[in-house]
C-alpha cells in the first residue's frame, strides 16, 4: 500500500481524470490504476466537488497491472479462429495424411460451414472496429492469453473435424442443413441488429448506460423478453452451426460458450436491476423465461 | 465455516474418518497377510483390489467435506488428488489387465496406503482435539518419501499400461462416425503422464510450505523457551 502526501491546490470543479493525470505527471510509473474514495471506484468524469471530500480529500490507488486495449484483444482472438479454420480448409500439410494436401472436400456442407464461419468472425471483427462503443478502455494483460487459447483452441479443433477427409455429413442430409442455415443466418442478424441497438443508445465519445428497448427493428423485439439478447443470438448461431456441420466438438464449443455468456447475461442484468428501478420486470437474463 | 454447522457434522464426520482410517488399515494388513501368505511381492494387487476400488472412489466425498467445510484442505488440490487417484484405480488398472501384476501396482498402493492411514488418523484425532505431535509430524514428514514413490509407482503403471492399449483400442473412437469426433486414449495417457511435470513439483512444494506452517511453530516456541 502506498502512502501519497499531496499538498496540491485543485480546483473544485477538476475532474478524476484531470487529478489522474497530475498525478501521471509527477509520478510516471504509475499511469494505469483506479481511484477510490470510501471504497467505492472512481470514474474519470466524475467532478471533485461531487465527492464526498471536504478542503482535503483522501484518494486510495489501486494499480490495475499490465493493461491491454479491449480493440487489440478482440481482433486478436477473432482474426485466429478466421485465419486457423481456413488453413485447415485447404488442408494445408502436416494436418492430414499428406495425399490430402490442398485438396478439399467432397459435401457441400463442409464448403458452406467454412462460409458461415468465415463470416462469423469477419463480422466480429467488422463490429469490433466500427460497431461496438466499449465501457472500458482495457483488460488485464493476461486476458489475451486465456482468450486466445480458447478461441484459437476450439476454433482448431471444430476445424480438424469438420474439415477432415473421414468427415460425415449431416444425418437427415439437405433438410437438416437447410434449417441450420436458416437458424444460423436469422441468428447472425438478429445479433447484429441488437448490436447496432445498443450501439444507439450511447452517442459518441460517451460511456452513458441506459436501458435498451425495442426498436421498428423486428430483430430487436426480442429486448421484451431478454436482458441480453446478443448472447441469446449468438447462442442461437451456434445451435444453426452445430446441427450443420452434425460434429461433437462444435456443441462443446457451443456448450462452453452458453455457460460464459449465462453468466455474464446474469451479471448484466443484476447490474441494469440494481441501476435502473423501473426495469422492465418481464426480461430474463438470456432465455426468455427460462434462464 | 459457521461453529453451528461444525457442532452438528463433527459426530458423524469423526466416525466417517475412522471408518476411512479402518478401511485403509484392512487394505495395509490384507497387503501383509498376503506377502506373507505367497512370499513374494507379485501380484499382491489382487488380494486388495475390491477394498481398494470402493475405498478410492468413496473418497470422492471428500471433495464435498472441503466445499462444505468440514476440512480445512483446498478443493481443488484435494479434487485434483481423488480423481487422479480414481482415474489409476478404474481408468488404468481395473481397465488394462495386462498391468495389475506390474510391481509398479505395489508402489503406489503402498503409498497411498500408509498416506491415508496417516491422513485419516490426523483428521480423526483432530477433530477428537487430542492430536500427538507424532501423528502431525509423521503427516507433514512421510510424504517427502511417499510422494515421490506415489508418482513413481502412477506413471511406471501407466507407461505399462500404453502398448496394450494401443493393440487393443481401448477407450477409443475412431473416424468416420456420425457425430465427427474422435478420442485416441492412447495419446491421452501419454498427454496425462506430460502433465505430472507441472502438476507434481505443484503439490509436492505446498506440502513443503504448509509443513513450514504446521511445523515451523512448534519448533519457534521451543526456541523461545
Amino acid at each position: 500500500v502506498f502512502v501519497f502526501v499531496f499538498d496540491w491546490q485543485v480546483e473544485p470543479n477538476a475532474t478524476i481524470g484531470e487529478i489522474k493525470s497530475m498525478f501521471h505527471k509527477s509520478h510516471v510509473l504509475f499511469d494505469i490504476f483506479k481511484l477510490f474514495i470510501r471504497g467505492k471506484s472512481l470514474k474519470d468524469e466524475d467532478v471533485l466537488q461531487h465527492l464526498p471530500v471536504g478542503t482535503t480529500a483522501t484518494f486510495y490507488f489501486r494499480d490495475l497491472g499490465a493493461q491491454i486495449s479491449w480493440v487489440t484483444v478482440f481482433l486478436t482472438e477473432y482474426a485466429g479462429p478466421l485465419l486457423i479454420y481456413l488453413m485447415f480448409y485447404f488442408r494445408v500439410p502436416f494436418i492430414y495424411v499428406p495425399k490430402y494436401d490442398f485438396t478439399t472436400s467432397k459435401h457441400w456442407v463442409v464448403h458452406l460451414a467454412c462460409m458461415c464461419h468465415s463470416f462469423h468472425y469477419v463480422k466480429r471483427l467488422l463490429e469490433t472496429l466500427f460497431v461496438h462503443r466499449f465501457s472500458h478502455g482495457t483488460m488485464p494483460l493476461r486476458n489475451i492469453f486465456k482468450n486466445c487459447t480458447y478461441y484459437w483452441g476450439f476454433a482448431a479443433w471444430m476445424a480438424y473435424y469438420i474439415n477432415h477427409p473421414l468427415y460425415t455429413p449431416p444425418t437427415y442430409g439437405e433438410q437438416q442443413i437447410r434449417l441450420a442455415l436458416t437458424v444460423f443466418l436469422f441468428c447472425q442478424i438478429g445479433n447484429f441488429s441488437i448490436h447496432i441497438a445498443l450501439r444507439n443508445l450511447r452517442p459518441p465519445g460517451s460511456k452513458t448506460r441506459k436501458i435498451p428497448y425495442p426498436t421498428k427493428n423486428p430483430f430487436t423485439w426480442i429486448f421484451l423478453l431478454v436482458s441480453c439478447p446478443n448472447y441469446t443470438y449468438e447462442l442461437g448461431s451456434w445451435l444453426g452451426f452445430t446441427l450443420m456441420t452434425q460434429c461433437l466438438p462444435v456443441a462443446a464449443f457451443t456448450l462452453v460458450g452458453f455457460i460464459q455468456m449465462t453468466v455474464w447475461a446474469k451479471g448484466k442484468h443484476r447490474s441494469y436491476l440494481k441501476e435502473f428501478r423501473d426495469y422492465p420486470t418481464l426480461r430474463s437474463p438470456i432465455l426468455p423465461f427460462i434462464l | 465455516m459457521p461453529s453451528s454447522l461444525k457442532a452438528r457434522t463433527s459426530g458423524t464426520t469423526e466416525l466417517l474418518y475412522e471408518s476411512f482410517l479402518s478401511r485403509w488399515l484392512v487394505i495395509a494388513v490384507g497387503l501383509v497377510r498376503a506377502y506373507l501368505a505367497r512370499g513374494s511381492y507379485h501380484g499382491l494387487y489382487y488380494s486388495i483390489e475390491k477394498p481398494l476400488k470402493y475405498f478410492q472412489t468413496g473418497a470422492l466425498l471428500e471433495i464435498l467435506h472441503c466445499a462444505v467445510g468440514i476440512v480445512p484442505s483446498s478443493v481443488v488440490l484435494t479434487g485434483f488428488q481423488v480423481m487422479s487417484r480414481v482415474f489409476l484405480t478404474w481408468a488404468v488398472t481395473h481397465s488394462v489387465r495386462e498391468v495389475q501384476s506390474e510391481d509398479s501396482v505395489l508402489l503406489f498402493v503402498v503409498a497411498w496406503t500408509v498416506t491415508e492411514i496417516i491422513r485419516y488418523s490426523f483428521y480423526t484425532f483432530s477433530l477428537l482435539n487430542h492430536l500427538p505431535y507424532l501423528i502431525k509430524w509423521a503427516r507433514y514428514t512421510f510424504f517427502f518419501v511417499l510422494y515421490p514413490m506415489g508418482v513413481a509407482g502412477e506413471l511406471l503403471t501407466i507407461y505399462a499400461a500404453l502398448p496394450y492399449v494401443q493393440k487393443t483400442g481401448l477407450y477409443s473412437i475412431t473416424l468416420p462416425n456420425n457425430y465427427n469426433f474422435s478420442f485416441d486414449y492412447h495419446t491421452f495417457l501419454i498427454l496425462v503422464m506430460i502433465s505430472y511435470i507441472p502438476l507434481f513439483p505443484q503439490l509436492y512444494f505446498h506440502m513443503i510450505r504448509q509443513r513450514k506452517k504446521v511445523l515451523g511453530h512448534v519448533e519457534e516456541y521451543s526456541k523461545v523457551e
